[in-house]
């Protein structure tokens, strides 16, 4: 044992005086190479350009969720490729949760230098909103938040939402779904009963029944925006209760699996999940964030004022859905979804258009008429006729 | 006739939710039986769940083949993997005497991280899904019993389950038969409620524990191997085990430290977790229902030491390191 410790002794020794030298200064002959881009004159520091700008990413999960997080990442990527922008110039601040965590990141962020912060989940609105008092010369965009505007009339006006019409998405692939239904019984599992979860089931329903009037649609809640098990569980309720096409607003692919497994069908939402699910995956309906990010990038370093809301729809590419699955979607699909699209890109028509009557019976929408969002975080609370909800949920 | 199927089916979906708690609350029960809490479940669940992907999703890559080999490989390698979670544990706790708890919940940060990082790794390498071929998810996918599965409530009942089910049954039965009737049972029991006295009856303590974890080790890898290829169908999802180690751990209490009542407590606690999305109660909040499998392990808690079975009660030494020089 006594032997065993002096040799332990003598390797750590040893290991602490290659680590000495190791880290030593480096050979003075050697020149770093000259990096070209930094060599063309001094740049003036208070011009920020798309040179020198840098851009923080506060996210609630990190890109391997496949889901919404994969999606607005991918978002990054292709702005940061339009733009030409450099990696160091991004940081993005991944797996951070709602609370005390997002306060601490957007500090760091801002403390990095960052010039612009977007801020992608819905629960990190209010921390954004406190963060950004302390940092009026830092722009903060928020995903699917509703309170900017209400900042703005307070004189903040550093903090400004995003968002999009996914609901116009939804309801082209709801086609899909309309077509496919034998049971005429459609699943949908949702996260929450709250107006993100209902608008977008609503605008899903609204396109199955487009193409199939008999259509009506169960959705069953998870409680959390992430949870696989409870996800693959309730899809497998759902097709138990005799549903054969589901739809989805919660993050995973395991809606998909199950209704692989269980030889019914099913509609995504954020990714093209026909690679997890290839007899399964209809067709998603899924962001391209992209278009965001490059307009407030390209806003800011113009000078310009970013709006406090901002959204956008099919027409201007925010949202679309993902190539059918041509093996197992319905014969005319491709058509129905195209007729539908070229009417929404048109502005002629939207979604929301009445006659619609909820479940109480009552008209929510006129004949004639149509619901407009009147900001980019949906508000969309109605549940129309057609749709079962979980009781309890109604009558909070 | 609606009501009825809605039960059948909610016991049906009560079984799968149940079959990876059973297999790692056997895990954890036989490792708590040698005296080791080992509270790192929920890590040694991901290394599983990470690993058994990862095991048939290359052999698949590499050999060509889907169905049976990969589940071979899936299994085998998340049992390994597993057995080497407990092993870390048992060298830390049982020959450096590292504190039990801290220890466990290291582990299961560890794990959790290990199989994460694993899993994006894999995700990487795919450039995609990280997913198994139709062959491999057929042989998870429920057995096919023929006519069997078409007879009414029998069929749903008992024949519309994957093999690993009624694997975790058998599991539950082998080790209740090795606990309560084997010398080497018994052995491992006395290590449980006094090592001391069975250090003195020429039992080796040390052996026993490293054993005992190990192989309890190996079980909650097969759980977590449960988790990624039958509930994800053979693709990896972040947070796939969801928890669910934890719940193993509160399931150790509920069916206390028998393998045998693990059997139906974890049908239970699957039942009551899933009951909400099946049998609708009218004005009952969903808050209320995803209390009901923690509200029923209270009770049982409370029950047992209020009737105070010394056979239901925890293993005396559980939690306690074993020091033979202060006896």
């Amino acid at each position: 044992m006594q032997h065993f410790k002096k040799l332990l002794v003598i390797l750590l020794c040893a290991l602490f005086v290659f680590t000495v030298v190791a880290c030593g200064p480096k050979d003075p002959d050697k020149t770093e190479p000259v990096d070209p881009s930094k060599s063309e004159g001094p740049v003036d520091p208070g011009k920020i350009t798309l040179a020198n700008i840098k851009i923080g990413f506060v996210h609630v999960t990190d890109p391997n969720d496949m889901g919404y997080t994969y999606n607005h990442d991918l978002g990054t990527q292709k702005m940061a490729k339009e733009l030409g922008l450099k990696d160091d110039q991004i940081i993005n601040k991944f797996n951070t949760s709602e609370d005390q965590a997002c306060e601490n990141a957007l500090r760091e962020l801002a403390q990095q230098g960052c010039h612009i912060i977007f801020a992608t989940s819905f629960g990190f609105e209010p921390h954004v909103i406190k963060v950004a008092k302390d940092y009026p010369d830092i722009e903060f965009c928020h995903a699917t938040g509703f309170r900017a505007q209400g900042a703005w009339d307070e004189g903040q006006k550093n903090v400004h939402n995003y968002f999009g019409n996914i609901y116009q998405a939804r309801y082209l692939s709801g086609i899909a779904a309309g077509l496919k239904t034998k049971t005429n019984k459609i699943g949908y599992v949702g996260a929450f009963h709250f107006p993100e979860v209902i608008s977008g089931f609503t605008g899903f329903y609204l396109g199955a029944k487009s193409v199939n009037p008999d259509v009506t649609m169960v959705v069953k809640y998870t409680g959390s925006w992430h949870d696989p098990t409870l996800e693959a569980q309730l899809a497998a309720a759902l097709i138990d209760e005799g549903c054969d096409v589901l739809g989805q607003h919660c993050d995973s692919t395991a809606p998909a699996t199950a209704a692989e497994a269980a030889g019914v069908y099913h509609v995504g939402y954020n990714s093209d999940m026909r690679g997890a699910a290839p007899k399964a995956s209809l067709t998603s309906a899924i962001w391209d964030w992209s278009r965001y990010l490059i307009f407030a990038v390209n806003k800011f370093v113009a000078g310009e004022e970013i709006p406090a809301d901002w959204h956008g729809g099919i027409a201007d590419g925010v949202c679309d859905i993902s190539p059918l699955n041509d093996d197992i979607v319905a014969p005319g699909t491709a058509d129905k979804i195209k007729e539908a699209r070229d009417k929404i890109v048109s502005g002629d028509w939207d979604v929301f258009t009445g006659p619609l009557v909820d479940i109480t019976g009552k008209v929510v929408v006129a004949e004639g008429e149509t619901f407009i969002e009147p900001q980019s975080a949906p508000s969309w609370g109605y549940v129309l006729e057609g749709i079962t909800v979980p009781p309890e949920v109604l009558e909070g | 006739m609606k009501t009825l199927m809605i039960i059948i089916n909610w016991i049906n979906a009560a079984v799968l939710a149940g079959t990876p708690l059973l297999l790692a609350t056997n895990g954890e029960i036989l490792t708590e039986k040698s005296g080791n809490l080992n509270l790192g479940v929920e890590g040694q669940m991901y290394m599983g769940a990470v690993t058994g992907l990862a095991a048939a999703w290359l052999t698949e890559r590499w050999f060509g083949v889907g169905g049976i080999i990969p589940l071979i490989a899936a299994v085998v390698f998340a049992f390994l993997m597993g057995c080497i979670s407990g092993l870390i544990y048992s060298v830390l706790t049982v020959t450096l005497r590292a504190n039990q708890n801290v220890t466990g919940l290291t582990l299961a940060i560890f794990g959790t991280g290990f199989g994460q990082f694993f899993g994006e790794v894999l995700s990487n390498e795919a450039g995609g899904y990280v997913t198994v071929g139709a062959e491999t998810k057929h042989v998870f996918g429920n057995i096919n019993f023929g006519s069997l599965t078409e007879i009414p409530v029998i069929g749903t009942l008992f024949f519309r389950y994957n093999w690993l089910v009624y694997f975790a049954i058998i599991v539950a039965v082998i080790l209740g038969w090795f606990l309560n009737k084997t010398r080497k049972g018994l052995s491992l029991r006395a290590v449980g409620e006094s090592p001391a006295t069975a250090d003195s009856a020429g039992i080796n303590v040390t052996r026993y524990k490293y054993i005992a974890t190990t192989i309890g080790g190996g079980l909650c890898g097969l759980a977590g191997m449960y988790m990624s290829m039958v509930n994800q169908k053979g693709i990896w999802v972040t947070n796939c085990v969801s928890g669910y180690g934890w719940l193993a751990i509160a399931l150790v209490i509920f069916s206390t430290w028998s393998p045998l009542r693990a059997i139906y407590s974890s049908i239970i606690f699957g039942g009551l977790s899933v009951m909400y999305m099946r049998v609708p109660i009218p004005g009952m909040p969903m808050a209320i229902y995803m209390m009901f499998p923690y509200i029923a392990t209270i009770l049982v808690l409370i029950l047992t030491s209020i009737r105070q079975i010394k056979e239901h009660a925890q293993p005396a030494s559980t939690g306690l390191n074993y020091y033979r020089e202060e006896r």
